[in-house]
């Protein structure tokens, strides 16, 4: 099924528009003219990937800066861990050291894409069943 | 993770840091496929790529001084040797990267006071 998700012209040379199409969310990236439709969530944890950044074909999720190919939805890396260099207080240290323990169980998973079509100026993306 | 394909998005991003410094990757394509291969490696291991020819210490600042590329944190010690310490890039006039030796920092600091010294006279 092609559904019509935005005009091209709505996004700019190296950057991302969130949409919604067949029940799905999807993030439409514009690689210097060339689009590509992939899953707006992250394979970590669910990041809303348009709110990252896009540098060529790749596209860096805010939240863990787990990074994916546009163009394959193949996961790049692991997520970067973060450094706190001044001791947290009490309940928050408590907190941190339990998530960071479940953080060294999570996987990255490669993330949908989707095939895009351009029509009269218009994206199309193809949604599968 | 796939390896190969995180070679190529290392090679992307980190053409455009070493380029603006006046270095390029190592004509030396097998060298600098190993080396991006044994970087990717680290990464999957400690999160960040890692130079795969400096030993990690239990000091984070010191470590972030040699994630790749790691030239702005050595900068007159490589542009000194016209290579960074593992040879994965190389000045952009280098077409021959086996004729750049590795110099020990401290060979480089001799050098470096002798020229300086020299110069005084």
């Amino acid at each position: 099924m092609l559904v019509e998700v935005a005009k091209a012209a709505e996004i700019a040379p190296g950057g991302m528009k969130f949409v919604r199409a067949g029940g799905r969310e999807i993030v439409v990236c514009n690689c210097d003219g060339r689009y590509y439709a992939i899953d707006r969530r992250c394979g970590h944890m669910n990041g809303p990937l348009e709110l990252g950044t896009l540098d060529g074909m790749i596209v860096t999720c805010p939240m863990h800066h787990v990074q994916f190919d546009v163009t394959t939805g193949e996961a790049l890396n692991r997520p970067v861990p973060e450094y706190i260099d001044e001791p947290l207080p009490g309940r928050w240290a408590q907190y941190m050291k339990h998530f960071g323990a479940l953080m060294q169980e999570t996987s990255v998973c490669n993330i949908k894409i989707f095939p895009v079509t351009i029509d009269g100026g218009v994206i199309q993306i193809e949604i599968g069943p | 993770m796939n390896v190969a394909a995180r070679k190529r998005s290392l090679r992307y991003f980190f053409a455009k840091v070493v380029a603006p410094l006046g270095y390029k990757f190592t004509p030396d394509n097998d060298l600098a496929d190993y080396l991006l291969e044994q970087e990717s490696h680290l990464e999957e291991a400690h999160g960040s790529p890692f130079c795969p020819c400096q030993g990690l210490t239990q000091n984070h600042e010191d470590n972030m001084k040699i994630v790749c590329p790691c030239i702005p944190y050595h900068r007159e010690h490589f542009d000194y040797m016209k290579r960074c310490w593992c040879g994965l890039f190389v000045h952009k006039d280098v077409t021959d990267p086996d004729s750049l030796p590795q110099i020990s920092y401290e060979d480089f600091r001799k050098a470096k006071d002798a020229r300086g010294s020299g110069e005084g006279r």
